[in-house]
């Protein structure tokens, strides 16, 4: 069993009692409380710790995603990245628009994180993009149909990964680590990314990072995260785009394709209706009482995103595809998608972007030219550039290996006539 | 990387006249969406990874020190007003 025996299952479907309950402190996302050598596949990584250890992580981690960062990989690295590879992605008559995300998502994805890849080398990346579909698997496997199968699947893939990615990445950082100690390079000379950042801080006890699995482990969640998040929100933003218009909503494609900020709004809109993660889990470590009800510790608590994130709280009609919605208040436009609370998605606001103005404005949306608009609207402006259009009849094939509705295993689209602009601007 | 700063100091407090907003370094995961929100009353130490609050803080509008406390990941964020009341309590 993955999880251990609860004292009560809760499931919460309000938007104030599911933020309530990421929000505290005494829910704790792990629940496979077998050893690593027994089979936990996720033992020891950021994002199923709890308390201290986490905290530690993260701190380091999130010095990875400050605005300086964002801004250098959305305005300056991807858009001469996602223009070439488009190139080469969007040829032919038909395309399958899962496979281009996932592609794209990968190339940044994998800087962030600290892979030394080929970045436009198509069979490199697909090879990632393999390392990724196993991983997600992984990381969904309280939703698995055959855990075991994919508990054997993700080791073989560490293996894998470790000694073709990881290993080599490590050791170059290491020896630029080494070269700093020695006062031979300035702090500013290392490379930028998640490994480099947790080996720089690897003997810091409050970190548990001594055994080099646990750096795999983590390398990998931040590659999946990174990557599956991106690519299946790019398909799914497609896919609403498109149905909206089939169901006499004409204009949306073409004004997504020209306004770079309704693109953002596009993406906010399709990850509101849309999560990869449908359902979270928490694991109750205290007695609490959660949108005025009273859960013992040892619980199970369910957070239905999907319902949630269809609250009253979003305005009128909140199960239509709406990216003009006003909402109200300090409420996200993304709702519950990203998570909240200590285990909020770091990379928010890569795919994302910093929140529009008239959601909640902040410090960032003073100038346009420092607004970030979240690389997933730099994707789907990019491909609608290209010229896609639906393809009739069934175009979209489900991943149905888990239980999470929201993800694609192929979605098939024309390539038409390019629209506005061929590049992102 | 050490939860407390480089002074050893856990909790961060700033507020002679008007709030009092205190951030603690235990809990702090240095998100920076404080920052963000509120550059004139929050800054980042990156040598320890975390948040503190500025002389700013003690006279930036209540609304908005409330929404930053808020929608701080860890709860790390104490607001009192001026007259003592607690305007969000911290997980601290």
């Amino acid at each position: 069993m993955l999880i251990d025996t609860f004292t009560t299952t809760v499931e919460l479907r309000t938007y104030e009692a599911c933020r309530e309950a990421l929000f505290s402190p005494h829910l704790s996302r792990t629940f496979d409380t077998r050893g690593y050598h027994d089979g936990n596949i996720r033992e020891g990584i950021v994002s199923t710790a709890h308390g201290p250890m986490h905290r530690a992580r993260r701190r380091v981690e999130n010095t990875q995603f400050r605005p300086d960062k964002l801004r250098l990989y959305e305005q300056e690295l991807f858009p001469q990245v996602l223009s070439d590879l488009l190139d080469q992605l969007i040829v032919g008559e038909e395309i399958d628009l899962y496979r281009v995300g996932e592609t794209l998502a990968s190339v940044l994805a994998s800087r962030r994180t600290g892979l030394d890849i080929r970045e436009r080398d198509l069979d490199e990346l697909a090879a990632i993009v393999e390392f990724v579909d196993i991983f997600s698997q992984g990381a969904a496997i309280l939703d698995s149909k055959d855990p075991e199968a994919v508990r054997a699947m993700v080791y073989d893939a560490y293996e894998r990964f470790d000694r073709e990615y990881v290993t080599p990445a490590r050791q170059r950082r290491e020896g630029l680590l080494a070269r700093l100690a020695r006062g031979d390079l300035e702090e500013d000379d290392l490379t930028h990314d998640i490994l480099t950042a947790l080996l720089q801080h690897r003997t810091d006890p409050s970190l548990e990072l001594m055994d080099d699995g646990r750096i795999v482990r983590e390398v990998a969640t931040y590659l999946q995260g990174g990557t599956h998040t991106n690519g299946q929100t790019l398909v799914n933003a497609v896919d609403l785009l498109f149905e909206a218009e089939a169901g006499g909503r004409p204009g949306l494609v073409e004004r997504t394709a020209e306004d770079r900020a309704f693109a953002q709004r596009v993406v906010h809109e399709t990850l509101r209706i849309r999560p990869t993660t449908p359902k979270i889990r928490r694991r109750t470590v205290a007695d609490v009482t959660i949108g005025g009800q009273a859960i013992p510790e040892g619980s199970l608590v369910i957070v239905d995103v999907v319902t949630a994130n269809q609250d009253p709280a979003f305005g009128d009609e909140p199960a239509r595809f709406d990216p003009d919605r006003a909402i109200a208040g300090d409420v996200p436009r993304w709702g519950l998608s990203f998570g909240g609370g200590a285990h909020i998605c770091p990379g928010r606001t890569v795919a994302g972007g910093f929140p529009a103005p008239d959601a909640h404005g902040s410090a960032d949306d003073a100038s346009a030219d420092e607004h970030l608009f979240g690389l997933v609207a730099l994707m789907v402006q990019g491909v609608l550039r290209r010229g896609i259009v639906p393809r009739p009849g069934d175009a979209g094939v489900r991943d149905t290996r888990t239980e999470r509705f929201t993800r694609w295993a192929h979605y098939w689209v024309r390539v038409g006539a390019p629209r506005a602009a061929s590049a992102v601007r | 990387m050490p939860s407390h700063d480089t002074l050893g100091v856990r909790l961060h407090t700033i507020g002679v006249m008007g709030a009092i907003v205190s951030i603690d370094a235990d809990f702090c995961v240095g998100s920076g969406d404080c920052v963000r929100l509120l550059p004139e009353a929050f800054e980042l130490r990156e040598a320890a990874g975390v948040s503190v609050p500025l002389p700013g803080a003690a006279t930036a509008p209540a609304d908005l020190l409330v929404r930053a406390a808020q929608n701080c990941p860890t709860g790390a964020i104490r607001v009192v007003a001026e007259d003592g009341t607690v305007l969000h309590d911290g997980n601290g």
